[in-house]
């Protein structure tokens, strides 16, 4: 038998009794001749004993269910001690007990509350409130919760896709219909006090320019508080450097006879903390008000929500538990609106003794909702109905009454009622002009919520047709962009006293046809939005304003209230992915994703590029991409700063050289004396972007208003003006037609590309990069950060060859440097333990290439080690820069990509084609060695 | 579940002399049952008897054996038990008789049988004691055998620590 088997008989055996028997025969005589009774009855008592011990305990397993028969034995028993028969089930549980507690040392679990307590509303409140501490949630949390992935990005839990398929129905959406998102992350940042001081303060820091060609705050039309605008923030009196981002902002109407201001200024999360001590530093505000009880009556709630202990839940028997729960948990539970995450004592307003400007940190106390789509409007005007007025004589606290009673309020009323009502007549949301605000007060839109989804669908009427063109040609005029809601009182009224779905629920149910609409609407149900026109696509020449639309303002605690009525309007609802869709369709850069020279880009692309690379990390080293042999340097975040540099260099070399000598030569050779050059001789100047910005300005409203043109770039010392021109020539020089399949348009004459041309642009425009759209002559779909390359002389004779397809050039795979210098590397240390000559030579060769004396460590095998080698002559083909966004475009029909690419090289490259090939360029995704064309295209 | 059935016969051995039970063992025992069941039975009776007989347990004090028979023959060879008039041993011969107590399916039903009868018996010397001293000593050995039960719970749990 085995030492195994043995063992487990001797387990099986260990209570079994032993034979007692006396092997010595000595026994007989020490033992009396007459044994008394009492040694029997011990002997008994023994035998009883061991046999009871055998009869008890079970075989030597310490599984209970040992004690069955095996056919009795389910594999459920070890868990399930139920499944047990009755006289065995106790010592199951001590056994499981003990297991339980033994075996892994299992932390002791709070005992979980039942499901049904759980779902208790209050419970529900309190669990969401706790799980809101550390990222705020939007109003809509819940609902997008449920029906799509979210992500915890700039401090905010943001739906980014829903789990549904509808990529291409959010498309369509957009371009027929309308897609629904909500925006409420965007911070809002509020300026008050006297016009003059306000615009003095922002334009002379934050602009070297004058305000009457600049685009800033002091824009004459979105200064009357009559359209939104839109510009590039800079660092106070660094203009031509550093800037901080994009925002939109929005001035409140003038009131007659008042100079004091308010201007609100929308920026995204990332940006907010830069442009807020911005704003703090130009207009002296460093004296903190500190936050009013009565002003911040819900952000004090929530504080003392959070501050208070929470009471023990330890229910003595005697009391009933309901009635605990609800002592306890009864004041407790009060819903967070606003930002859940700021303690009360953080402060919001900042004041400015000598300016008399207040700063207000609305971040979270407005819902911003934004509406993409022609048909928009017509969801707006069915989902909203504009305030009915009621005579309440007593006074009240509610706001709406005491409008009433004024009359020039109620005529204010009555006038942007008359709009609204004319909005409905609208074809599409495109035809009116870019930016207009509309501010209204509307009915609580639950009571209208129709019983099903329908379509809402705009109903063109021809009467009232005087009206709807002067709304599209003028715009809303500007008293009727006052709106309620910049009041804070105001504000905060509504807030307190909206009805709760409750209270309505009863309301409903209480009428007398059931479904039938509420009657009189309740006093509390007014509330005052304000309706902003967001401009559609304004740049390029195919598909204007596609993607217009309207962002919808309302105050905090109002977002499900007008979110339900909307989205049964049947509109689509978009995450952030869509934006970006939406943002890439329009061609024009998003916010933290296209500005790396922003610190918020800048900080996105870092994070870009750790995201992945743990993605890449996480396949295994035989199936990851080796992109070295792939040539491509920078799979996951760009080096523009090398680009524009090396170009810089190679610009001015190719200044010097003959015509005829190839890019390639050029920067060959450019690569060689920056290798000389030592870093630290390097100038400093850091990559700027050539960026004009449109103000929302269409052709048939300049004859009305005289706009100066908003444009605004990143040169120094060049005026803005020439700017654009600049940008009009430069894209005139990329070729006569635009993208596939659009027609061709005629643009005005343009001094044609030439040497001279090209000296005097490059003079002024050396290290600027510009943004580009680049659409695929053939097939093929680019990706993220694919490169863009200068096609050679052969390439263009290719393309003009023409076989579909198979025409575009390959690049030749490249060698893993890094591959095998490690090998190698391993190989030659062994090799020189045991000292062979013939090594130590290789050894130093590879020690002298600079490229390849990289310390091993924090290598990963397949992307290239940071000090990168020559960006620009890595590759075949030289690199122009590479793209941020791309995808196939539905609007298109081909794959289309935006991006950036360095001036210099752009002017190089065109400057070489023949004019039938100018602006083509070659295209090439990080994973692969297929070059595809491409025309690029310059949208100004 | 199929598997090879046996029966168990648990048999009091009767001797006069108590004393001389101590010397018996259990290979005596199997001796004296093969050689009186191939008495009675001849050839057959043998050939049945050396498959799967054993003797699982003796104990020499109390007298108490268990013995194991393949259940398919079991009657034939318990027939022949009373024949057995003495059992020899390596010193001498010990004049003896079996007396069959109860015969089981399984070990344990002869354990359980076993327990409560060793019981009863001690429940019944008590009334026959002679003296004081005797009676006690009865007695504190039925206490001990209800306090082993008692006490056996927690024995039970000090062994279940054991790997």
């Amino acid at each position: 038998m085995s030492a195994a088997k043995v063992k487990m008989r001797q387990k099986k055996l260990r209570n079994q009794p032993a034979s007692v028997q006396c092997l010595s025969s000595s026994v007989h005589d020490e033992s009396s001749p007459h044994p008394n009774a009492g040694v029997f009855a011990r002997a008994r008592a023994a035998e009883v004993s061991a046999m009871l011990r055998a009869v008890t305990k079970t075989t030597g397993s310490c599984h209970v269910f040992g004690a069955l028969p095996r056919h009795m034995r389910r594999r459920a028993m070890s868990h399930n001690t139920k499944r047990l028969p009755c006289r065995l089930r106790e010592m199951a549980n001590r056994m499981r007990e003990k297991c339980l507690q033994g075996g892994v040392k299992k932390k002791e679990q709070a005992k979980n509350k039942s499901r049904k307590a759980r779902r208790r509303h209050g419970n529900m409140l309190l669990e969401f409130n706790r799980r809101q501490r550390k990222n705020v949630w939007l109003e809509t949390h819940i609902w997008h919760a449920k029906r799509f992935h979210m992500v915890k990005k700039w401090g905010y839990c943001l739906g980014d896709r829903p789990t549904l398929k509808c990529y291409r129905p959010s498309y369509r959406a957009m371009s027929t219909h309308c897609l629904l998102q909500d925006l409420s992350y965007y911070c809002c940042l509020e300026l008050q006090g006297e016009e003059d001081k306000l615009l003095d303060c922002l334009s002379q820091s934050m602009y070297c320019f004058s305000h009457s060609t600049g685009p800033t705050f002091a824009q004459r039309l979105c200064l009357s508080g009559q359209r939104q605008g839109s510009l590039v923030l800079y660092r106070a009196g660094q203009f031509p450097s550093q800037p901080l981002g994009s925002v939109t902002f929005l001035w409140r109407p003038r009131t007659p006879g008042s100079v004091h201001r308010h201007l609100w200024t929308w920026v995204h999360p990332t940006l907010k903390q830069d442009v807020l001590t911005e704003f703090q530093s130009v207009c002296q505000c460093q004296s903190v008000v500190p936050p009013h009880v009565p002003l911040v009556m819900d952000a004090k709630v929530v504080s003392t929500t959070d501050l208070e202990p929470k009471p023990e839940r330890k229910h003595t028997p005697g009391t009933k538990r309901k009635q605990s729960e609800k002592d306890a948990g009864g004041p407790l539970a009060k819903k967070i609106l606003g930002d859940g995450t700021r303690s009360p004592e953080t402060p919001v307003t900042w004041k400015s003794s000598s300016t008399g400007i207040l700063i207000n940190d609305l971040t979270m106390e407005i819902v911003r909702y934004r509406l993409i789509g022609p048909q928009s409007h017509s969801v707006l005007t069915e989902a909203l109905e504009a305030a009915t007025d009621c005579d309440v004589r007593a006074p009240s606290c509610l706001w709406w009454p005491n409008h009433c009673k004024e009359e020039s309020k109620m005529k204010l009323h009555q006038q942007q009622t008359d709009l609204f009502h004319t909005l409905k007549g609208v074809y599409s949301t495109a035809e009116l002009p870019p930016g207009i605000v509309l501010g209204l007060t509307v009915d609580d839109p639950r009571l209208s919520i129709p019983p099903k989804r329908v379509k809402a669908l705009s109903c063109v009427k021809e009467v009232g047709d005087e009206k709807r063109k002067e709304l599209s040609l003028r715009g809303v005029p500007e008293h009727c962009c006052e709106s309620f809601l910049w009041e804070q009182s105001v504000r905060n009224n509504v807030t307190e006293n909206k009805i709760s779905e409750q209270d309505l629920n009863r309301m409903r149910s209480e009428v007398l046809v059931p479904g039938s609409r509420l009657s009189p609407v309740p006093l509390q149900g007014r509330v005052p939005i304000l309706l902003v026109h967001q401009p559609g696509k304004q740049v390029g020449h195919e598909m204007n304003s596609w993607g217009a639309g309207w962002d919808l303002l309302l105050p905090k605690g109002w977002g499900m209230a007008f979110w339900i009525p909307l989205v049964y309007r049947d509109v689509r609802i978009g995450g952030l992915k869509m934006s970006l869709t939406h943002s890439q369709n329009k061609g024009v850069p998003h916010f933290p994703h296209d500005y790396p020279d922003c610190p918020a880009g800048a900080r996105f692309q870092g994070e870009q590029e750790s995201e992945l690379l743990e993605k890449f990390k996480r396949r295994p080293p035989a199936k990851r991409t080796n992109y070295i042999k792939h040539g491509c340097l920078a799979p996951f975040s760009c080096p523009w700063q090398q680009l524009a540099e090396e170009w810089d260099v190679i610009g001015s070399e190719g200044g010097i050289q003959a015509q005829s000598t190839s890019l390639g030569d050029i920067a060959m050779r450019a690569e060689r004396t920056s290798h000389h050059q030592v870093p630290g001789t390097k100038q400093q100047t850091h990559f700027t972007v050539l960026r004009y910005l449109v103000f929302f300005m269409t052709i048939c409203y300049v004859m009305f208003t005289l706009v100066p043109v908003a444009l605004l770039n990143f040169i120094p010392i060049i005026l803005f003006p020439r700017t654009r021109k600049s940008l009009r020539l430069l894209s005139s020089w990329c070729g006569p037609t635009s993208s596939q399949g659009q027609r061709s348009y005629c643009v005005r004459e343009m001094p044609p590309l030439d040497h001279t041309a090209k000296k005097s642009f490059l003079a002024s425009h050396g290290m600027s990069l510009v943004w580009v759209r680049l659409s695929l002559l053939l097939k093929g779909k680019p990706d993220l950060h694919a490169m863009v390359s200068v096609p050679t002389a052969d390439d263009l004779k290719l393309l003009s060859r023409g076989g579909p397809g198979s025409s575009a050039p390959q690049e030749p795979p490249h060698r893993d440097h890094l591959k095998s210098t490690l090998k190698r590397g391993k190989k030659g240390t062994k090799k020189v333990a045991s000292d062979t000559p013939s090594t130590s030579g290789q050894i130093t060769t590879t020690s002298n290439d600079p490229q390849l004396s990289c310390p091993a460590s924090d290598v990963v095998l397949g992307v290239w080690p940071n000090p990168l080698p020559s960006v620009t002559s890595h590759c075949s083909r030289v690199t122009l820069g590479w793209v941020t966004q791309a995808d196939f475009s539905l609007s298109a029909g081909c794959g289309e990509a935006l991006g950036f690419v360095s001036v210099t090289g752009l002017v190089h490259t065109l400057i070489s084609q023949p004019l039938e090939h100018r602006g083509t360029v070659l295209l090439r995704n990080p994973m692969s060695l297929q070059y595809r064309f491409a025309k690029i295209n310059i949208e100004v | 579940m199929v598997r090879v059935k046996s029966r168990y016969l648990l048999c009091e051995i009767n001797v006069t002399d108590r004393n001389s039970l101590l010397l018996l063992n259990d290979k005596a025992i199997a001796a004296a049952v093969k050689e009186v069941v191939a008495r009675i039975h001849g050839d057959y009776g043998a050939a049945m008897c050396s498959l799967r007989f054993s003797v699982k347990y003796l104990n020499t004090q109390t007298g108490m054996v268990f013995l194991r028979f393949p259940k398919m023959s079991y009657k034939l060879l318990w027939s022949a038990l009373p024949f057995i008039t003495s059992i020899d041993t390596r010193w001498k011969k010990i004049p003896c008789f079996l007396n069959c107590l109860h015969v089981g399916g399984t070990i344990r039903t002869c354990q359980k049988f076993l327990i409560r009868y060793n019981t009863q018996q001690l429940h019944r010397m008590l009334p026959n004691c002679q003296n004081e001293e005797e009676k006690e000593k009865i007695r504190k050995a039925i206490l001990s055998c209800s306090i082993i039960q008692g006490a056996f719970e927690d024995e039970r749990d000090d062994n279940e620590d054991e790997p």
